[in-house]
């Protein structure tokens, strides 16, 4: 633009403007780096704000999977540690059968045994009905009752499913919530299915005299407790396994939300050294523009007059 | 003769003193923005006579001719267009920018990537009546959320549309001010003050007008200006339908349709504008109106997606489903339940306290798929924003365009302040040199008189 002539209203509009612009552009670096967001607006720059707002996604579902690990985490470690018990129980049973396997117990010293091992029953039925921190069963499959229920002529059955379901813990990963009752205390023996409860009763009562030899009796139900042991083994593998699988998760969860904070602040904040020169820039000009247009200004021919 | 020098002298001076007046004037409204510059016209005054078929010229000085307003009407049009549409630039800009603000500040996006976090949180432990209560909540707080930006669009909405009627009201108004111009050019004489003093008001009106719509206008000798809205549709063979024919106006009427939109009437004809603020509003109540729509529709998709879960599942109680969500768009979505354990997040059929999650994976998925609500608000919010952006590009290169026009018409029209101190000296020496004549030929006739 090239003016012949130079219209004291145009000049005075065109500085306004000028200074205007400069002011805003100051204004827009001071709110980047007073509030470290760099888009203030969605229309600033839509495409980075519609990746900022699908990382805000990943970054809540993150912490949504992280919560989901640790509750998962903390059943496995509680479903561990009733196993952890139930093994012992039966592991104690299994010294009592061998004790009464002996010949050299009397009647009374098998009828103690059969007292002891009624109690570890009890246990061992208080252990199957073993409930998680928040109060859910944790034997009992997806089911919400009790996991197994004991009729009054001391029948244990399984009242729950053989489903675990399942928690979404990583993106496309969802594992399982822990065993289920079924697996663990029930088990074939001789191709005749039975569960711990029952070998633990049968043997009692055995020993009380419903068999007409004591020893032999306790000296067969060994294979049950040895199945029941083993079924027991098992699952505290599995669960171990699940736990440990679920802590490298936790690992995965912490690099991947560390990864995405990464990202967001790469897109959405204020480069702050960067902005900082801007903003000194602009204010040079700002100030340089001002001291131009006041000499400029008072450059009129009627100071000549 | 020395009789003649006086007067040529004294019609010299009173040119100068004329011509200073109106150099004062140009100063005086240096500042003014519907001012344009005037100068004064001068002719050279001779008296000629024909007397034995010889002419004979008596020299008279010079004599003052009318006021001089320059007058390029291509500039003029040029500037009004260009400004015609930064506005309409503007006014879309402002009202799709109150929308974008409502929508981005109301937390939709956010809240519907809670609700999802807290059902997939629930994966995680079925029954646990904490997570249940918090999902609850956070269905209750996104149902609030969707009513918030509605209003907020609405809010935006209710702005352009008053803004409509302002508009209206002034472009009306502008044109009743150039009906008056029109009469009053009638009566006063070319050349005169009063005349330049009526084109000033003249065009100071047709750029009032065409801030809000845009207009063609036609000149006939005395300057009364002819103005037609450039309009869409056009009657045949015009731009538009006729706003001022001389003293006569047409009324401009405005029309909030029930969807929002807006059209305008004049002269029986209804159409919408094709530049100027009130172009851009009508687009900008357009875009919006969709917007509300596509926001409707992402609310009613939450609420069938959500209600449709409900009603494959089982509550914690054993007891089918029931609805999450009442309604059936933004403005009226209510929270339905009253209890966490009313979630239904196991299949149907299954037992009370059920822990499978089967009906809230489902429920999961369908929030988060890719036509889901989520993944619809986001494309929302980038195609608002993006068209945001799109028009402020459009908006800056049709600022240079308009202040270039702006500048050269200025250029033409505006005061320039040195160049009238320049010419204030110009013409005091001018005075001074008219009344150094006036007394040489007073020095010539006591010379003549001294003879003797």
């Amino acid at each position: 633009m090239s003016f012949v002539s130079n219209s004291t209203g145009a000049f005075f509009e065109r500085s306004l403007n000028q200074l205007a612009t400069l002011r805003e552009d100051a204004e827009t670096f001071q709110t980047q780096i007073a509030t470290g967001v760099r888009i203030q607006r969605g229309s600033e720059d839509p495409v980075a704000a519609s990746r900022l707002r699908s990382l805000t996604r990943l970054e809540v579902r993150g912490q949504t999977e992280e919560e989901n690990a640790a509750r998962l985490r903390q059943d496995l470690e509680e479903t561990n540690n009733q196993i952890s018990g139930v093994v012992s129980l039966i592991q104690r049973a299994r010294e009592l059968a061998i004790q009464a396997a002996n010949d050299t117990q009397g009647e009374s010293g098998r009828a103690a045994i059969a007292d002891e091992l009624e109690q570890l029953s009890d246990e061992l039925f208080t252990r199957s009905n073993a409930i998680s921190i928040t109060g859910a069963p944790l034997f009992s499959g997806t089911a919400g009752a009790p996991a197994f229920t004991r009729a009054t002529d001391g029948t244990v059955t399984y009242a729950g499913n053989s489903q675990v379901g399942t928690v979404p813990v990583a993106p496309g990963t969802d594992i399982e919530r822990g065993i289920t009752g079924d697996a663990l205390f029930e088990f074939d023996v001789g191709g005749t299915p039975t569960s711990s409860f029952e070998v633990f009763s049968q043997l009692a009562a055995d020993l009380r005299g419903a068999s007409s030899d004591p020893q032999q009796a306790a000296q067969d139900a060994l294979a049950g407790l040895d199945e029941a042991l083993n079924a027991a083994n098992r699952n505290q593998t599995i669960v171990g396994t699940r736990a440990a699988w679920v802590e490298a998760i936790e690992d995965d969860q912490a690099v991947r939300s560390l990864d995405i904070a990464e990202k967001r602040s790469e897109i959405g904040d204020t480069n702050i050294a960067d902005v900082i020169i801007r903003l000194q820039n602009t204010l040079t000009a700002l100030e340089a523009s001002q001291t131009t247009f006041t000499r400029v200004s008072n450059l009129t021919l009627f100071n000549a007059i | 003769m020395p009789i003649d020098l006086i007067s040529i002298g004294q019609s010299g001076a009173r040119a100068a003193r004329a011509s200073i007046e109106v150099s004062a004037q140009n100063i005086a409204n240096a500042s003014n923005p519907d001012y344009v510059r005037r100068s004064l016209q001068l002719e050279e005054f001779v008296g000629s006579a024909v007397i034995d078929f010889s002419t004979s010229d008596a020299l008279s000085g010079v004599r003052i001719g009318g006021i001089v307003r320059p007058d390029n009407q291509l500039l003029q049009s040029r500037a009004r267009d260009s400004s015609a549409d930064v506005q309409r630039a503007d006014s879309d800009i402002a009202a799709l920018r109150d929308a974008e603000i409502a929508i981005e500040q109301s937390g939709l996006f956010r809240g519907l990537v809670d609700f999802e976090a807290a059902l997939t949180l629930l994966e995680s432990d079925p029954t646990d009546p904490a997570l249940r209560t918090g999902a609850v909540e956070t269905a209750r707080q996104l149902a609030v959320t969707f009513q918030s930006a509605q209003t907020g669009l609405n809010d935006a909405r209710a702005l352009a549309q008053s803004s409509v009627a302002v508009g209206t009201e002034q472009a009306n108004a502008a044109a009743t001010e150039l009906a008056r111009v029109n009469r009053e050019l009638v009566n006063v004489r070319p050349g005169s003050a009063s005349h330049a003093n009526l084109l000033d008001a003249r065009d100071a009106a047709l750029r009032d007008i065409s801030e809000e719509f845009s207009l063609e206008v036609e000149f006939d000798e005395i300057g009364a200006a002819t103005v037609r809205l450039v309009t869409t549709p056009a009657p045949g063979g015009e731009v538009g339908p006729v706003l001022v024919d001389g003293p006569n106006t047409n009324t401009v009427t405005s029309t909030i349709a029930a969807d929002g939109t807006a059209s305008f009437t004049l002269d029986g004809l209804t159409f919408t504008p094709v530049s100027g603020a009130q172009a851009g509003r009508v687009s900008a109540l357009n875009d919006l109106r969709d917007r509300a729509d596509t926001l409707d529709t992402i609310a009613l998709s939450t609420i069938t997606r959500a209600n449709t879960a409900q009603a494959n599942g089982a509550a914690l109680d054993g007891t089918p489903g029931q609805p999450l969500f009442s309604g059936s768009n933004a403005s009226d979505i209510e929270l339905a339940l009253t209890d966490g354990d009313q979630l239904a997040l196991a299949p149907l059929g299954s037992p009370p306290g059920s822990r499978d999650t089967t009906n809230l994976q489902t429920l999961v998925a369908a929030i988060g798929a890719d036509d889901g609500p989520i993944a619809e608000t986001d494309r929302m919010l980038l195609s608002l924003s993006s068209r945001i952006a799109g028009l402020e590009t459009t908006r800056e290169g049709l600022s240079i365009i308009a202040g270039s026009a702006a500048a050269e018409l200025l250029t033409e029209t505006g005061v320039d302040l040195d160049e009238e101190a320049a010419t204030l000296i110009r013409l005091q020496q001018a005075f001074e040199a008219n009344s150094r004549v006036i007394q040489v030929a007073n020095d010539i006739f006591d010379t003549i008189l001294g003879l003797n």
